[in-house]
């Protein structure tokens, strides 16, 4: 197990170097020269000569890329060019609503789609179970967008009971209010998933000997069910909980924009649109960064539970 | 007299199939889904009641009525004629970008496995920095570079969602060489090219076939979200995702008409991936739960 988890982690290093490379080369690949979004119509070539030298633009490409990597080391990501403030700064004042908002999604998905697999693997063949079984196949293929914006046509136009934007005026309370909406779209998707999960995982549980034994000495039914099988059953569902975090990441820059609430996602979406070279390049290095950690805790996650994967 | 041998077997298998499908509810859901889809694709200017790019601005925003079934737009427009044209780009996103992904991940996938060494390293290092993107923000970053149109945003999924098929075909392939019959074959004199097309293909099939039903939903998914950011294609265009961008705007005055943009997104992903799921139960092939 410390020999598989050291590996993946030595492994990841190479992929982060390549893709600080393709960020880097993001300023000769993006459309428009960058002194010339910055500057405007009315700049002089002294002014883009030297905003180019500010920006790094006049040294060679791989002179560039090594002071690019210096600066991220020491942890400088550049200054935003239409905020005038650090990148870093910018990210990390957004940073906690989108972790709060994927750790709520997560947490609604989880609780509700085991609520939902558990009940289908209970009534199995029934048609409640049918009926689960169509439900959960409609969350799953509910898009986040579509989730939010249905949730605000209902909700907040029709019976104005959840807020459609913001994130509130900063208490506790109002806080949560505005934090419903934008869980509840961003967790549609996978408690659909999880619930399939859950079923085929309850099921074929069930189907094993030690279930068998215990029925015969006679536990009760919801006894074996929730305390036994439930307890085995869960493991694959633990170990998909990673993948989802990585997942909702990139379902968040829907929500963050549709609920209008700050955010990594919304940061990137504006920074692209506004050409702001620094900041999508350190936007979307700390998404990549998060997307390889959650990525990385569900790979070990599924050595851990399946140890058959590390031989691979 | 071979050849015919190995048509009936052929045919055998897919009758199998076919039986096991025809049994399950989620088949016919599914399939009627994606039949529905590709005939309005196909035959749009027949079906449509009108044309789906006729402004009209004495007509704006209306509820549905017997001229216009499910209203007009905030220019004017048939909204169920757009509707219907709009299952044109969603199938021409959906089928190319898989066309695309599934053939550079056969390719990869193959050389990978059986070519081995410096070049599988590499490879599977290709995959890995793609695979290091939350799929959406590199699909974003792309489109940006590249510019938003048609064919840009058909390329760019298929490249972004690849790496599934590569490793997939990787992984199997790499399992399926080592299998008896294949050493039989191999041992008879077969070379390596009728090894992969007459042994190895036909086995990794069913898997690819699976995976592409569930990644043809996540398609029309993303190709709508980057129409609805704005990103992805552009107006006058009808397609579902700048149907649901157009109507956002009216979201508090016309509320209803944001509706049927997002259930034709919804009965399509739902349509593709029942299918999906009943073949993959049909089929039964060893799908590897972590990609």
């Amino acid at each position: 197990m410390f020999i598989y988890i050291t590996k993946r982690l030595l492994w990841v290093i190479p992929t982060i170097l390549t893709v600080l490379l393709l960020l880097f080369s993001l300023s000769y690949l993006l459309p428009g020269d960058p002194a010339d979004i910055i500057l405007g119509p009315r700049a002089t070539p002294e002014m883009a000569a030297e905003l180019e030298s500010r920006l790094g633009l006049d040294n060679p490409w791989y002179q560039s890329y090594l002071i690019y990597l210096q600066n991220i080391i020491k942890g400088d990501l550049g200054t935003s060019i239409f905020r005038d403030r650090s990148v870093l700064k910018v990210i990390l004042d957004v940073l906690p609503y989108t972790v709060i908002l994927t750790l709520a999604g997560m947490g609604l998905a989880v609780f509700n789609g085991i609520s939902i697999g558990l009940l289908a693997a209970n009534y199995n063949n029934s048609y409640f179970e049918k009926f689960l079984t169509m439900l959960s196949f409609i969350t799953a293929s509910t898009p986040t967008y579509i989730a939010g914006v249905l949730l605000i046509v209902v909700f907040s136009v029709n019976f104005n009971l959840l807020p459609s934007i913001g994130i509130g005026d900063g208490g506790l309370l109002d806080s949560i209010h505005h934090l419903i909406g934008p869980a509840l779209a961003l967790s549609v998707g996978w408690t659909g998933y999880i619930a399939r999960l859950t079923r085929s995982s309850m099921l074929e549980t069930l189907d094993q000997e030690f279930i068998q034994t215990e029925k015969s000495f006679g536990i009760p039914r919801y006894y074996i069910l929730y305390k036994y099988a439930l307890k085995k059953a869960i493991k694959p569902i633990i170990a998909v909980i990673g993948l989802g975090i990585g997942r909702l990441l990139g379902g968040a820059v829907f929500v963050e924009v549709i609920f209008n609430r700050p955010g990594l996602g919304r940061l990137i979406v504006d920074s692209v649109n506004e050409r702001d070279l620094p900041l999508v390049r350190g936007g979307v290095l700390v998404a990549a960064l998060l997307f390889v950690v959650a990525n990385l805790i569900a790979d070990i996650s599924y050595a851990y539970f399946d140890p058959r994967i590390k031989q691979k | 007299m071979f050849k015919s041998q190995k048509f009936f077997r052929f045919q055998k298998k897919s009758a199998r199939v076919i039986k096991i499908m025809k049994k399950d509810y989620k088949a016919y859901l599914g399939g009627s889904v994606i039949m529905l889809i590709l005939i309005s694709a196909i035959f749009a200017p027949l079906i449509a009641p009108a044309d789906p790019y006729k402004t009209n601005v004495t007509k704006r925003l209306e509820g549905p009525s017997l001229q216009n079934l499910l209203g007009t737009d905030s220019l004017g427009r048939d909204i169920l004629s757009r509707l219907i044209y709009a299952a044109r780009p969603a199938v021409l996103v959906s089928f190319g970008g898989i066309i695309i992904s599934v053939i550079i991940g056969i390719i990869l996938g193959l050389l990978a496995a059986y070519v081995g060494g410096i070049l599988e390293s590499i490879i599977l290092f290709i995959f890995d920095v793609i695979r290091a993107f939350p799929p959406i923000i590199l699909i974003l970053v792309l489109l940006s570079i590249i510019g938003p149109s048609l064919l840009s945003v058909i390329v760019i999924l298929g490249v972004t969602i690849m790496p599934r098929y590569g490793r997939v075909v990787r992984a199997e392939t790499l399992s399926e060489k080592e299998e008896d019959f294949v050493e039989a074959a191999r041992s008879l004199g077969a070379d390596n090219s009728r090894i992969i097309f007459k042994h190895i293909l036909p086995n990794i099939f069913a898997s690819v076939l699976v995976l592409s039903g569930m990644d043809m939903a996540s398609m029309i998914m993303w190709e709508a979200g980057l129409s609805f950011l704005g990103l992805g294609l552009q107006p006058p265009l009808s397609s579902w995702g700048v149907m649901l961008q157009e109507s956002y705007q009216y979201i508090q005055t016309a509320p209803l008409m944001i509706l049927w943009p997002a259930l034709a997104i919804m009965l399509t992903m739902l349509g593709f991936s029942t299918f999906a799921e009943s073949l993959r139960v049909a089929l039964n092939p060893k799908l590897n739960q972590e990609v």
